[in-house]
């Protein structure tokens, strides 16, 4: 597997540590992170990462809204998205995916999986 | 080429990362001297970049930890401080070089250079064969990152394979060469040294034929198939087969002995595919949320503090509907938080909670009990976990530690214990134990005679070493297997803190056994669900109780008595007699109706002496009734023989 960069937008910055951390630590992938919708969106412009995971439930502009913006940026809609939402929103998967998200990955998980996991949704 | 950046100053950092990336260097850029140290010690580094003045850990510290772990990798330091004094403490602190900002960034980058050039001699080639690693210079071998404990012998014959990889070799020509002219070994020899080596290699995960025979001719290397062997390195670099796992020497030298063995019995492609069933993998990564949880526990109670004034204020009926916000978001940003360290059922507790703040309608004071019940639930659990466990984890599977001297002993509990779906490490003696991570069970097999002799070094030793752990982890369960059963032996094993005594005629299974009994019994904080009216007694039980660790959630109102139930998930419930609408009878009833309730232990706690009360309680499904007022250690001891008695039914 080739080296990959994983962009993670979540508000909860002790998330995104522990990610990044076991991220690299499983496959030695990069990660970048983001604490809110908008810097996630400046960051996915500038680094063009390999894929973002996306926090659904963030105050101001939430996980979907932050997809639509991304959706609407011609130059990084292309960058497959996988939202990372709580058990009690799996019902919501259906919605999820007539949204266009490339997948979903339910907390809690053990980032020492995620490169696994987003090995399957990405096919890569 | 990669460097680790450990500087606090974010400006420096982004003007030095892109600097070195214009060189081609890989940076890995963190901002305070533990994160310094949690990345120095899991990644691979060439060279490692300090910034003397740093939060939590200061580069001098930082810098003397690295070379008392052993770790060889060039550090440069960079200071404000312009003085022979720094200078002279940072170089003998280990580091190998010093720069005083400001400085020329070319200067800087030719330093670097210059110390990675020093670096990069290797005295000696590192032998490889698929995973298995021997490095020469430092004699360390491991397999797949998991170093190997060798006898000389031992580590003379798998040399002697990896260099001869290409051939193979016969029992004479080994024999021939690896023992003097004047010892006369038999082919048995070789054999059973060939056996123990496999063993060793089976251990840490390698094929059983990874040392394979060739009937009649001799032995050989067999690396896994150049297609099999493709994906596990690749998903894990830490694991790569052509590269040195780690530039860490062993500091103590049998402090690497411990051998962590998980799961040869899962299928190739799942233990390739899953780097979390790394151990190497996996005792990082705990490593790193128990550091992280250091740091954030504090922070996740104040949350709770937000929330606790909150539901204060709605109780008077005076919550601002930005309080409510602001304590919606503490409970979102909690239950974020929570999950990440496994702590799943204060997750679930704060998002109860969240869901409650975040309605539309507005809340209620008479709502206001029933969060506050919940939210000190939830301070219990974040106060109450010291330490995150692997078992904890989503997907973790609990760690048993054994010290033990006795490889056969060791080797046959392995595949039993996997098969219990438990990792199990082997510290084949005390000095293994000063590394993380903490295990949940621990095993210390006492050899022969060390029980009616604990004078002996070897004896006395483990004796300490139990001793410590005792001390330093008293909720620890440990298990104790020893050659004798005398009341002396037993009684001075109890009061050394010993949980459990097995005779050593005893099979795998029942040794495994045991420590999947203790392992369920120590979640020693069990939850206790108090329901009574009586307000003053609900104030005083969770103090009467505290000494005994419980995580105690009081209920006043019988009515929500299945939502925080079900939110809590107790352990043990208790219940009064008399309450205003639905009585403890009746309670008991509900829940002995129900399917996922009817086992939950209840003792009835009550003003009613009298026999018919009694007779009641037990008739619809008390385990236990007992009279107030009672003394506080009088109610812990029946819930703990209670939850005890459960639990050993339950395995």
């Amino acid at each position: 597997m080739t080296h990959k960069r994983v962009l993670i937008i979540d508000d909860e910055e002790t998330i995104q540590t522990v990610v990044q951390f076991g991220i690299k630590l499983a496959a030695g992938w990069e990660v970048l992170t983001a604490s809110s919708g908008l810097k996630g969106i400046q960051t996915a412009q500038t680094e063009q990462p390999d894929v973002i995971l996306l926090d659904v439930m963030m105050p101001d502009m939430d996980g979907i809204a932050t997809f639509k913006e991304l959706q609407a940026c011609p130059e990084i809609q292309q960058i497959p998205v996988i939202l990372l939402t709580a058990k009690a929103q799996t019902a919501d998967k259906r919605q999820f995916n007539d949204l266009g998200v490339s997948g979903v990955i339910t907390k809690p998980f053990n980032s020492l999986d995620l490169p696994e996991q987003i090995s399957r949704i990405l096919h890569w | 080429m990669k460097i680790l950046l450990v500087e606090d100053d974010e400006a420096l950092i982004a003007i030095l990362t892109r600097n070195l990336a214009a060189q081609h260097y890989v940076v890995d850029a963190v901002q305070d001297g533990e994160m310094g140290w949690s990345y120095g010690s899991t990644f691979e580094y060439d060279l490692i970049v300090l910034d003397l003045v740093l939060p939590k850990l200061d580069g001098i510290s930082l810098c003397q930890r690295f070379r008392a772990e052993g770790y060889t990798t060039p550090i440069l330091l960079l200071t404000a401080q312009d003085n022979s004094t720094a200078k002279v403490q940072g170089l003998d602190a280990g580091a190998d070089d010093y720069v005083v900002k400001p400085f020329d960034q070319a200067e800087l980058i030719a330093r670097i250079r210059a110390l990675l050039r020093r670096g990069s001699t290797q005295p000696f080639p590192l032998l490889t064969c698929g995973n298995l690693l021997l490095d020469p210079s430092t004699c360390e071998v491991s397999y797949g990152g998991q170093p190997l404990v060798l006898t000389t012998k031992e580590y003379e014959l798998l040399e002697l394979l990896l260099r001869d990889s290409q051939h193979v070799l016969s029992t004479d020509e080994i024999l021939d060469r690896l023992w003097s002219s004047e010892k006369f070994p038999s082919e048995a020899t070789v054999r059973s040294h060939i056996r123990r080596v496999r063993h060793k290699l089976v251990a840490a995960g390698a094929p059983p034929d990874f040392i394979a025979t060739l009937h009649g001719r001799g032995y050989y290397l067999k690396a896994l198939e150049p297609g099999a062997d493709i994906e596990a390195p690749a998903f894990n670099a830490r694991f790569s087969s052509n590269e040195p796992t780690s530039s860490r020497h062993s500091s103590s030298g049998d402090s690497s002995a411990a051998i962590d063995i998980l799961s040869e019995a899962l299928p190739a492609a799942d233990q390739a595919l899953s780097a979390r069933l790394q151990p190497e993998s996996q005792q990082q990564y705990l490593a790193f949320l128990n550091e992280t949880w250091r740091t954030t526990q504090p922070k996740c109670l104040e949350q709770i503090g937000i929330l606790l004034q909150a539901l204060t204020d709605l109780q008077d009926d005076r919550l601002s509907r930005q309080q409510q916000t602001q304590a919606q978001q503490a409970a979102h940003k909690l239950a974020g938080t929570l999950g990440i360290f496994g702590l799943t059922q204060a997750m679930h507790l704060s998002r109860q909670l969240e869901n409650w703040l975040c309605s539309s309608e507005a809340l209620h004071s008479k709502q206001a009990d029933l969060m506050q019940t919940l939210a000190i639930a939830l301070q219990q659990e974040i106060a109450n976990t010291q330490t995150i466990r692997s078992s904890q984890l989503p997907g973790g599977l609990p760690l048993l530690l054994v010290v033990s001297a006795d490889v056969e002993f060791n080797q046959s509990l392995v595949p039993v214990a996997i098969d219990r779906g438990m990792r199990i490490k082997i510290a084949p003696n005390e000095m293994a134990l000063v590394e993380e991570p903490l295990p949940d069970v621990i095993l210390f097999r006492f050899p022969p005679h060390a029980l009616d002799e604990p004078d002996r070094p070897d004896a006395s030793e483990l004796w300490q070493t139990l001793q410590a752990y005792v001390h330093r982890y008293p909720t620890l369960p440990i298990l104790v297997v020893g050659d004798r059963g005398e009341l002396s032996d037993r009684l001075k094993i109890v009061r050394s803190g010993g949980n459990f005594f097995l005779e050593s005629s005893v099979v795998p299974d029942q040794v495994i056994s045991a420590a999947v009994r203790l392992l369920h019994s120590s979640n020693l904080s069990a939850r206790v669900m108090i329901v009574d009216d009586d307000q003053n007694w609900l104030h005083m039980l969770p103090t009467l109780l505290k000494p005994w660790g419980f995580k105690v959630t009081t209920l006043a109102d019988p009515q929500q008595f299945l939502t925080v139930l079900q939110a809590v998930t107790p352990d043990l419930l208790v219940l009064d007699v008399d309450m205003p609408h639905i009585n403890g009878f009746e309670l008991c009833q509900i829940l002995r109706s129900d399917p996922d309730w009817q086992r939950l232990p209840v003792l009835f706690l009550s003003v009613l002496t009298d026999a018919a009360s009694q007779s009641q309680a037990f008739k619809v499904g008390a385990d236990d009734y007992l009279c107030k007022p009672i003394m506080g250690i009088e109610l812990a001891n029946r819930i703990l023989r209670r939850l005890q008695r459960v639990r050993a039914w339950a395995s």
